[in-house]
């Protein structure tokens, strides 16, 4: 039990990531939210091609959570969305 | 009963009107099934996200019908056969709503029990003062 060593590691990570703390900060990063959550939207509908195309990016691959900040439920969705939005030719699988 | 959505891709060398002929076909063996059409939307010809059997465009007819999973079973058997269904897609759409309509009163309650927020305290009325006029003239 020694909380003090992971601590510091932890807030000096936390200060080369530019997160909190740390004296320079290279730039502020914006708090990413849910897309789905803000708009109360709970039902991710595959038919909503705009809104499907909003979470593919050229390759056609799904944009990873990390980069989009959809939580994890809606990510789920969407994930169930985008996929049966493939199998009938809405958006493409790959692209190059 | 239960809710489906049901998409039907037709191949694209048929005209408009053969098209829809097809998709009257499987609206009547949904329909004599037994199953209630809600939705009945045909979007028309569509480019394909990428080709299917050399076919880069398609028809595109939708249904979400409240029926027994036996008729879409059926239904979905008769596209898998037909030359002139590309590629369909039928799957439940109940459950989801469901889901969305079961969320939303959650959160509609969660707001109810919240005690209502005290109105936000207003900035202090500041007069909106005009900008001192310039005196032209008086110090030089």
């Amino acid at each position: 039990m020694s909380p003090a060593p992971r601590g510091g590691t932890r807030s000096a990570a936390a200060s080369r990531d530019g997160k909190t703390g740390g004296r320079k900060k290279f730039f502020v990063r914006r708090r990413k939210v849910c897309k789905f959550c803000a708009e109360k939207l709970e039902y991710v509908d595959w038919k909503d091609v705009k809104l499907l195309q909003s979470f593919i990016p050229e390759r056609g691959k799904i944009l990873p959570r990390r980069i989009s900040g959809t939580c994890a439920l809606h990510q789920r969705k969407l994930q169930t969305a985008i996929k049966r939005a493939r199998s009938i030719a809405l958006i493409p699988y790959a692209t190059d | 009963m239960r809710l489906y959505d049901i998409v039907a891709l037709v191949t694209p060398d048929l005209t408009d009107e053969d098209a829809q002929k097809v998709a009257a076909e499987y609206r009547k063996i949904l329909s004599d099934g037994g199953a209630e059409i809600v939705k009945d939307e045909t979007w028309g010809r569509r480019r394909l996200a990428f080709p299917i059997l050399r076919k880069r465009e398609a028809y595109y007819h939708y249904f979400q019908v409240s029926a027994e999973p036996a008729i879409v079973a059926e239904t979905e058997r008769r596209m898998k056969l037909s030359d002139q269904v590309l590629r369909h897609l039928a799957v439940r759409a109940d459950l989801e709503l469901k889901r969305a309509a079961k969320m939303a009163t959650r959160q509609r309650e969660k707001a109810a029990r919240r005690p209502p927020r005290p109105p936000a305290p207003m900035p202090p009325a500041v007069p909106a003062e005009a900008p001192p006029p310039i005196e032209k003239g008086e110090i030089s």
